[in-house]
């Protein structure tokens, strides 16, 4: 297959008629590793979910596609399967769905019909990853995220990662909530799956997490649009002086949606 | 008294009695219940009004045993060693207990048969849970049951597999009146379950009106199940029973899958101290089902526990009620029970009520609690599955069998199972 291609440009998007993303543009190939970065409010995760397909965001203009269809244009279902995957802040639970039956059900659809993955390859896989990523193997058994503490929920979407093998993967904040060892944990399981056949987009607040997965490209997003952009050394800018000194440098007074420059 | 009685009998009491060569206790408990059924008025429920709906009870369903329909046919072949009945309208398809039963004094049988062969058993009991007087379904089903299913075990016997009762109204069944009574005595276990088809499309007007009557002495363990199919046509009233005594114990899976005008009722009487019981409902609305189904817990025994799961699903231009109702009466000390209740709805013509009721006159309670929510299914829910590839009828199909899933679980008889989840899968894929 030909290596990913997220295209988005110019994209708007509004919660209930309020604009929160002014206009984003940004390419993603397979192989490569963005991360946006950027302080609370400033339209990250609105962002993710729109591209994803979430019942609450509107797409109000620009353009999304993937290897050059046209996601906007897709369910939320077509979209995954034509490779998008979004690791949420926020995974919703779903009682009396097993986890196990869950991630069967969705490797199935993005197979597709008559290619379904043997039931013992499918549990021997799920074995595997979840040990790799430090999960205990009764989760595979439990409802669907239900009573999942925030550190659980955050590895279980990783684990759906790496068991759907998506071409472009978004993880938002992925990185809130956890500690240092699931951190190391989550950064592992990403850094397995750095290779040309997918794409990666990391949102995240901090540098922290940039620490253990190497960016390629750096994205600081603020009002809606990605104010400034450039490699892991933008990251280490940050680091050092902080959101404030770029936004000084900016001339930005306030940096979330709703205030302009 | 007795000419007066005979003077306002139904000539269709008189036809039975002479059909069945009946004994007298039971001619005068017929002609009882059908006085009771004329003196009632047709009944305004809070949310279903009867009164439009026509009583017409004018025959008597033939005696001939026909040719059972596929569902049937299929059940019978997965049963063949278990022990079980299979009824259509009131005449005997079929019938099997197994040696073993037979050997400690399990009784299974048609009703008709067990009046003559254990007329003291069914006098003692008939009647005791259900009074035909309560109400005028009861009273109907008390004036003309054709039929129905006798189990008796005895004490400390444990029946270890489940026992069966099929039952099929037939489209010239003028509407079924099957009559079910389970006598467990003191210490004894087993599993009771019914399923009942009524034709694809009965005539309007007619009334199927079905009771089971369940008695559980003490230290009983019953596990009750019964499924139905009510389909549109006729009004379908059931009034289930179990009257629980010390230390005894009856479960309930109740279950309707259909678009039929319903009006149902599932109670356990907690009479005996520390006595318990656990009932499950499930419900699949569709077309223009109205339905108004009530499952109720009465407490009159001291530390008596019980509980109530309902879960309905609508679509279609349903219409549905579902009502918990635990009352704990003065005396019964030291009771707890818990009630959930919770609708789902498909689709933006659809209608369901959850009522939960809470009726409490004594001051000593454990607890007591209820929860109820009527609701479409969470979107955010559908949109994290299907951002997963799935599609929006299997995120949906995932979530609604995530409710049900539990009370068909809890069925006993695996090919009452296979059915109900076929049925469900089958009303999800429209």
């Amino acid at each position: 297959m030909s290596v990913p291609h997220l295209s988005i440009q110019d994209l708007h998007v509004a919660v209930e008629d309020k604009e929160i993303v002014k206009g984003l543009s940004l390419d993603i190939k397979g192989g490569e590793i963005h991360a946006v970065m950027g302080p609370n409010g400033t339209g990250k995760s609105t962002f993710s979910s729109a591209l994803m397909g979430h019942p609450a965001y509107t797409v109000t203009s620009g353009s999304a596609t993937l290897d050059g269809q046209d996601l906007l244009q897709m369910s939320v279902d077509e979209r995954a399967r034509a490779g998008l995957f979004l690791a949420m802040q926020y995974p919703a639970e779903v009682s009396g769905v097993s986890n196990a039956n869950f991630l069967r059900t969705a490797l199935n659809s993005l197979r597709g019909e008559g290619n379904e993955v043997p039931v013992i390859k499918f549990h021997r896989d799920l074995q595997a990853k979840m040990k790799e990523l430090n999960i205990d193997s009764v989760f595979a058994d439990r409802y669907l995220n239900e009573g999942f503490s925030g550190g659980e929920k955050k590895r279980n979407e990783i684990l759906q990662m790496a068991m759907l093998e998506p071409r472009i993967a978004i993880l938002d904040e992925i990185d809130s909530g956890l500690d240092i060892d699931a951190l190391k944990v989550v950064s592992d399981a990403v850094n397995q799956l750095r290779r040309p056949e997918t794409g990666f987009l990391i949102i995240t607040h901090y540098q922290r997490l940039l620490q253990y997965i190497e960016p390629d490209f750096v994205h600081v997003m603020m009002q809606g649009r990605i104010v400034m952009s450039g490699d892991k050394k933008l990251a280490e800018h940050l680091e050092a002086n902080g959101y404030d000194g770029l936004k000084a440098e900016l001339g930005i007074v306030d940096e979330t949606v709703g205030a302009e420059a | 008294m007795a000419e007066q009685s005979i003077a306002t009998a139904s000539p269709l009491v008189k036809a039975l009695v002479a059909r069945n060569r009946e004994p007298q206790w039971l001619q005068s408990f017929r002609e009882d219940a059908w006085q009771a059924y004329e003196k009632f008025p047709s009944p305004k429920l809070e949310k279903t009004d009867l009164r439009n709906r026509t009583w017409d009870v004018t025959a008597l369903s033939s005696e001939a045993v026909g040719k059972p329909r596929t569902e049937v046919a299929q059940f019978l072949e997965a049963a063949k060693d278990e022990p079980f009945l299979c009824l259509r309208d009131g005449a005997v398809v079929a019938v099997h207990v197994p040696a073993d039963l037979a050997e400690q004094g399990v009784i299974l049988t048609d009703l008709n048969t067990a009046v003559q062969q254990h007329e003291e058993l069914v006098r003692k009991h008939l009647g005791t849970v259900v009074a035909a007087e309560a109400d005028k379904w009861s009273a109907l089903n008390g004036a003309l049951w054709e039929n129905g299913i006798f189990v008796y075990v005895p004490r400390n016997v444990q029946v270890q597999r489940p026992i069966q009762f099929v039952y099929e109204e037939s489209p010239a069944g003028k509407g079924g009146r099957p009559r079910c009574l389970v006598v467990a005595e003191e210490g004894s276990r087993l599993a009771f379950a019914e399923i009942s088809f009524v034709p694809e499309e009965g005539a309007t007007g007619g009334i199927h009106s079905a009771v089971t009557e369940i008695v559980a002495q003490p230290l009983a363990h019953v596990d009750a199940c019964a499924l139905t199919n009510f389909r549109k046509g006729p009004t379908n009233f059931v009034t289930r029973r179990a009257k629980i005594l010390n230390d005894a114990r009856v479960d309930w899976v109740v279950g309707d899958i259909g678009d039929g005008f319903t009006v149902g009722l599932v109670e356990s009487l907690l009479e005996g101290s520390a006595s318990q019981s656990h009932t499950r409902v499930l419900g699949f609305g569709y077309g223009r089902q109205r339905l108004e189904l009530t499952a109720s817990m009465e407490h009159r025994g001291r530390s008596s526990e019980s509980d109530i799961v309902m879960h309905g699903v609508v679509r279609g231009r349903a219409n549905s009620v579902y009502r918990s109702s635990t009352h704990i009466q003065r005396g019964a000390a030291d009771a707890a029970s818990e009630q959930h209740d919770r609708m789902l709805l498909l689709n933006e013509k659809t209608r369901a009520d959850a009522i939960p009721m809470l009726l409490i006159d004594e001051n000593n309670v454990r607890r007591c609690g209820h929860a109820a929510s009527v609701g479409k299914i969470d979107e955010v829910q559908v949109y994290y599955l299907m951002s997963r590839g799935i599609s929006k009828k299997q995120a949906t199909k995932m979530i609604v069998w995530s409710y049900l899933a539990p009370t068909v679980d809890a069925i006993v008889v695996p090919a009452f199972r296979e059915f109900v989840a076929a049925r469900i899968n089958k009303e999800l894929e429209q």
